[in-house]
Formats: structure tokens, C-alpha cells, sequence
């Protein structure tokens, strides 16, 4: 616990001293031409979501900064700190400090200008598996993260320590080719594949890896596609050599009129995953997904609506409750009073088909960010 | 794994894989092959770059036409451009900070990063307006710390800008360092004159039609170029959309001070302005978010466009 202390005292030393600097700005109302800056840029925000909820029944969430309980929530307390290190990798870091400790989301550095193409990125990562894997919780449209990216790759998302590499491949339209290595061990991060315990590294079959190929098709400045194709295999936690492997693909779809005073945007998000996993004398295979309708119609306001179903297995040794489907809905209204905070009402209707009754849920959530916090991706 | 996907997959499989390649073919403009290749985040931006570059450069332009210059979509094909480019100019003051950074760390290009000899920085040339004097606090808006990033309102800006810009293209073609140094003369002195003109047709105006009110805090720079004061503004801060009881404090400023003009750019919601003009009888002019890029308008009838604009309402 101390330990975690002391990462918030340099955290909060860390944010004053920018502070700091951001006070010593010019004091002049007209600045003389090319006014140098007088320290190194180094990004450091903290972005805080806390939520209260209610649930009919004991909800069964499913991602590890869900609000999980009726009553007050601490969802998170975000930190980013970016910088690029020299004119050859940029650090990105990205915490999440919570009520019980700190969690390294993301360390890693990336780099800025290798030839043809190629990026490295290296520490602790988020793999490239799908789209919502990617994202950290405040870039999320709703409250929660999705069943299918909880169930299949953890209550934290797929990420570990590992290597990554990238390739711009030169093709008339955006095609990146990644791959990556990282720990498959994680209750949180890997549970597909060895989960919790200790494990030991005795060759490269030991590893987790990842392949995406991401496209991007823009048509004309209005109209945006992303498609994605990933995969994911490594040992699982039932021995023998046995592997688990999953499999998905991500569509993104976007429309920006441009012109259109208030930044309105309508999106659409689909999904999938196919998770195949090698037990003794079987082979478990379940799916799931999601599909989500986001339309930001004035620009304080939005509302969206997802729907979510993951299958379910008579014997599954890592959701043995999880005997049949789950269907999910929700419905989210968001306000943003400014760019930097936003206020969001979901309702949800929960259906895990080995139940009774629904569980129906509402919660009010409040983000708040603060310091200079790096652009997110598309 | 593109092979293994055509010879492992399925029927479907494949069609979506011809469907992809041939919506990636068609949706994707081509290169400018042969020429020095720019990257402008900006409209205006990209104009200066096309008449000092001439027929040398080819230009690309990330922001649409019209499109909010703060909340610009980074989307992934902006990477291939950033990627493919041999320099990149960008507005500065954190005008882009939205949307421009994860594009340019994605763009795994050494020579367009920032302190490369193919980066510019346009703010890095301007004489600045509103910067912060005190403690910079959100508080206060969507403040830019480094002041108004707004500054291709005015043609002093574009005209340091061009020279800036001769520069930099003679850095990365160095062949072509003359040409590019007598454009950007020939550009300076061009925008100096429409801007001189410009000034002195507002100057001959009586002081109470040069009030003016804006949406956005983000015309200091047109009024220091025609001499215009600002009254007040529609948002109560900078990013905060109006509320009921500021709307009818600009209502009442407006009356107080005889202010007959609403300025707002394109990309802002205009309902407001709107409502305001009709309770005042003062006259709402839209301005442009940059130069007509895509339809080869030049930054001189850009600044004609805008002077002209505003000058009409200034004068009904």
C-alpha cells in the first residue's frame, strides 16, 4: 500500500510542477515574435470516472472498472504522462489508480522514424485485438466494457509485457499488418490463455501472440471505414501443450458531415469474437459480440445504444455459471458541459439466459479530465 | 497471410478480400508522383504551400473544407499522407493538439517530426496575440496557453508565414531554393498590399460601425489587421456553448454599444447569432474556415473574400 502511495505522491509532484510551469507563461498580452518555450513538453492528465448505480439483482459485470455494485462507484483514476524521448521513441504511460491500488495499463515506448514502414512498440501493451481492446475506459462510449472483450481476454482487456511490430504496408488505402509477442500469463489480462498463477517462459510456443491486419477506406470526407481482422493463440491453463485461440474481426463505421455546425457525428461499432480452446479430450468453442449506434447530435449531447450476446458452454471450466447465452442491452445519454467533462446516464437490461429473472441496471457517471492529455486515435 | 487468406478461405472469404482491395483503390487518391510532397494540416495553410511550391509541389490538406480546426477527425488514411510526406506545415499554439499527434507518432516518418528540417511550425513566425498573462486555468475556457492560434485571419501572419515556408521547401529542395525564395517575396508583397487596401477601407468607416460581436474567441487577429474592436463574445467562454442568461447579456451589450455586426465561423452553431441578429437588427456574417483549397482558390482572393465579407456588413 505504500508502495502505491508513493506512485500517487510522484504522480501529484509530477502534475504540480507542470502546473507551475503553465503559471510562468509570458506575461506580455502581445509576444514577441517566436516566443521560445522555456520547458520540455512532457503531457501528464488525470482523468477520473466515478459513478453511482443501481441494479435489481447482484449485477454480474464483467470489466474491471465497471461499476459493479449498486451504491457509489470508483471506476478510475487515469493517469497519462507521453513524451517523446528523443527524435527516435516516444513514451507513452497510461495508469489506473483505484481505491485498492495502482494498475500499469500501459508503458511502453514506441518508435517515431524507423525505414519502410515499421513500428516497434515495446513494455507493457494493450494488444491490437480488435477495436475496444485498444481504447482505455474514458474513450469508451458506454459506462462499461463490453461481455465479449471481459469473458475472452479478461476483466482488463488483452495487454502485457511484450513486443510489437507494425507495418505500414505502401498499398494505395491505409493497411497496417501488426503482430505481436506478450506474457500470456494475467487473470485479468490473459484469461483465455494461462491466467493467474506463475508461470515459466521454456520456449516461443509459451507466448501469446497476436496478429491484426487494420484497414481504413475513407469515402469522400464524410463517410469513414475501419475494418479490422485479428487473431490471437497461446498455451492455456489446462496443460498438455493445449492452446487457446481466438478469433475477430471489428467494423467501424463513421459519418461526419462536414460543414455541420455543432460537430455531429452517427457511428456505428460491430464486434465479433470466436474463441476456440483445447481442453482435455475436447475442444470448448463459444462467440460473442457486440453492436453499438452512437449518434453525438449537438455538441454537448449524445445518445447511444448497444447490444451485446456472448454464448455459453455446459462445461466451462473458466465460467462454469455461464451454461447458455447472455443477451445485453443498453441505452446512454451523455452530456458535455465542456471538452473536458462529460455526464452519462446508461440504462441497462442484462438477460444471462441461466437466470430467471433480468437484472436491470442505471447509472450516472461523471468523467473528469485535467491536464494535457494526449489526442485519442480513430 | 494476405496469400494464405486466397488459397485457405472460403468463397466469401475471398469476395470480401477483392470487395476491400477495390474500395481501398477507389476510395484513395493518388499520389503526386515526381514532386516534393507537402503535408498542410490547415486549408490556408495549404494554399501558401501550393503558390510558393508552383507546379514543384504537391499538397495535401488533412483538414476537409469547413471542418472545425480543433476537432478535426484523425482519420487513419491522414497517416498515409503523413507518412509519404517529404515536409509537413502545421498552424501551432495547439490549434491541432486534438487530433494531429497520434497521426503524426503513427506516421513512422523521421522527416516531418517536430525540430526535423521538414517540420514548420507556422505560430513559430507570428507575432502573438492574447497570450495568457496570469496563471492558465481551464476554468477560464479552452484557453491556448501559447495565445490565439487564429492568426490566418490576417495577412501579416500569412505573409511571415510564406516566407517561412520558401524556406522550408528550399530545405527539402534545395534545387528548387531560388524559385521558392522569389514566390514567397512575390506572395508577401502581394498579401501586404490586400491587406493595406483592406485596412484603409475600414478606416474611412466611423468608429461606431467598426464594433463588432464574435461566437468564438478567435478573430483577434482579423481586428487587429482592419482595426475592429469586439464588444463582446457569444460563447461566455472560449468553448463554452452560450447559456440563457449570457445570451441576454451580449443582448444588452449589443444594445448598449450599438454593435451591428455578428462575426462567427462557419463550422459554429449558428442559432444563437441567429436569434441575436434578429433582436438587434445587426447583420450575421459567416466567415470561411480557411481558403477553398480544394477548389484551387488562392490565399489573396481568400483575404479579398473575407475583407469583402465584412467590410458589406461594416458598411449596410
Amino acid at each position: 500500500m505504500s508502495k502505491n502511495l508513493s506512485w500517487v505522491a510522484i504522480a501529484l509532484a509530477l502534475l504540480a510542477g507542470s502546473s507551475a510551469q503553465a503559471q510562468e507563461a509570458p506575461q506580455t498580452a502581445v509576444s514577441p515574435t517566436a516566443a521560445g518555450s522555456t520547458s520540455v513538453s512532457l503531457d501528464i492528465a488525470f482523468i477520473l470516472d466515478v459513478a453511482g448505480a443501481w441494479y435489481s439483482r447482484t449485477p454480474m459485470e464483467v470489466g474491471g472498472h465497471d461499476p459493479a455494485k449498486t451504491g457509489f462507484n470508483f471506476q478510475a483514476l487515469e493517469m497519462s504522462v507521453q513524451s517523446n524521448v528523443d527524435p527516435y521513441f516516444r513514451f507513452v504511460g497510461n495508469l489506473a489508480l483505484g481505491l485498492d491500488g495502482l494498475e500499469i495499463e500501459e508503458a511502453y515506448g514506441q518508435t517515431l522514424s524507423l525505414p519502410w514502414g515499421l513500428q516497434i512498440r515495446a513494455g507493457q501493451i494493450l494488444t491490437r485485438m480488435g477495436r475496444m481492446n485498444t481504447m482505455h475506459p474514458h474513450a469508451w462510449s458506454f459506462v462499461d466494457q463490453s461481455l465479449m472483450i471481459g469473458k475472452f481476454l479478461g476483466e482488463d482487456g488483452s495487454r502485457g509485457l511484450g513486443l510489437e511490430l507494425s507495418w505500414l504496408i505502401p498499398l494505395p488505402w491505409y493497411v497496417e499488418l501488426v503482430a505481436s509477442a506478450t506474457d500470456a500469463a494475467g487473470e485479468a489480462t490473459a484469461r483465455s490463455f494461462l491466467g493467474g498463477g506463475e508461470w515459466n517462459i521454456h520456449g516461443m510456443r509459451d507466448f501469446l501472440y497476436t496478429v491484426g491486419l487494420k484497414q481504413f477506406f475513407p469515402f469522400g470526407r464524410e463517410w469513414s471505414l475501419a475494418w479490422g481482422l485479428s487473431g490471437q493463440v497461446g498455451p492455456n491453463a489446462t496443460g498438455h501443450r493445449n492452446l487457446t485461440s481466438i478469433y475477430a474481426t471489428d467494423l467501424y463505421l463513421r459519418y461526419k458531415p462536414t460543414g455541420s455546425p455543432g460537430r455531429a457525428t452517427l457511428s456505428l461499432t460491430v464486434e465479433g469474437m470466436y474463441r476456440v480452446r483445447q481442453v482435455p479430450g475436447d475442444s470448448l468453442r463459444d462467440w460473442g459480440g457486440y453492436a453499438s449506434l452512437v449518434w453525438q447530435f449537438l455538441q454537448r449531447w449524445e445518445l447511444g445504444g448497444r447490444y451485446e450476446f456472448v454464448s455459453g458452454l455446459a462445461y466451462d471450466p473458466l465460467d462454469p455459471q455461464w451454461t447458455t447465452g447472455r443477451h445485453r442491452g443498453a441505452l446512454e445519454a451523455s452530456f458535455y458541459p465542456s471538452h473536458f467533462s462529460r455526464l452519462r446516464l446508461q440504462g441497462t437490461c442484462d438477460v444471462p439466459r441461466w437466470q430467471t429473472n433480468p437484472i436491470w441496471g442505471a447509472v450516472l457517471n461523471l468523467e473528469l479530465a485535467v491536464g494535457t492529455h494526449g489526442a485519442h486515435v480513430f | 497471410m494476405w496469400m494464405q487468406l486466397i488459397k485457405t478461405g472460403n468463397t466469401a472469404t475471398r469476395v470480401a478480400l477483392a470487395i476491400g482491395f477495390a474500395a481501398g483503390v477507389l476510395a484513395s487518391p493518388g499520389p503526386a508522383a515526381g514532386k516534393v510532397r507537402v503535408v498542410a494540416t490547415l486549408p490556408t495553410l495549404g494554399s501558401l504551400v501550393r503558390e510558393i511550391g508552383g507546379d514543384r509541389v504537391g499538397v495535401e490538406v488533412l483538414a476537409a473544407p469547413g471542418e472545425d480546426p480543433h476537432f478535426v477527425d484523425p482519420r487513419p488514411n491522414l497517416i498515409l499522407s503523413l507518412n509519404r510526406a517529404d515536409a509537413l506545415v502545421i498552424n501551432g499554439l495547439e490549434l491541432e493538439a486534438g487530433w494531429l499527434p497520434p497521426l503524426l507518432q503513427s506516421a513512422r516518418n523521421g522527416g516531418i517530426q517536430v525540430g526535423s528540417p521538414g517540420y514548420l511550425d507556422a505560430s513559430s513566425v507570428i507575432s502573438r496575440l492574447d497570450v495568457p498573462g496570469g496563471p492558465v486555468d481551464r476554468a477560464q475556457g479552452d484557453i491556448h496557453p501559447g495565445g490565439n492560434p487564429h492568426f490566418l485571419f490576417e495577412p501579416e501572419s500569412m505573409s511571415r508565414i510564406a516566407t517561412a515556408m520558401a524556406g522550408l521547401l528550399s530545405r527539402v529542395d534545395p534545387s528548387g531554393a531560388t524559385i521558392y525564395a522569389a514566390r514567397g517575396r512575390e506572395l508577401e508583397t502581394r498579401l501586404n498590399a490586400a491587406g493595406r487596401e483592406a485596412a484603409a477601407r475600414v478606416a474611412a468607416l466611423p468608429p461606431a460601425n467598426r464594433q463588432v460581436v464574435a461566437y468564438h474567441k478567435s478573430l483577434t487577429y482579423l481586428y487587429r489587421w482592419l482595426g475592429l474592436t469586439e464588444v463582446t463574445t457569444i460563447e461566455p467562454r472560449p468553448g463554452i456553448p452560450p447559456d440563457p442568461g449570457h445570451v441576454a447579456k451580449v443582448l444588452s451589450t449589443m444594445k448598449t454599444t450599438g454593435a451591428k455586426v455578428i462575426l462567427q465561423e462557419v463550422f459554429y452553431p449558428r442559432s444563437t447569432s441567429e436569434t441575436l441578429a434578429r433582436l438587434t437588427g445587426a447583420r450575421l456574417v459567416v466567415l470561411p474556415s480557411g481558403s477553398e483549397f480544394d477548389k484551387g482558390e488562392s490565399v489573396s482572393d481568400h483575404v479579398k473574400e473575407i475583407a469583402d465579407l465584412v467590410i458589406r456588413a461594416l458598411s449596410e
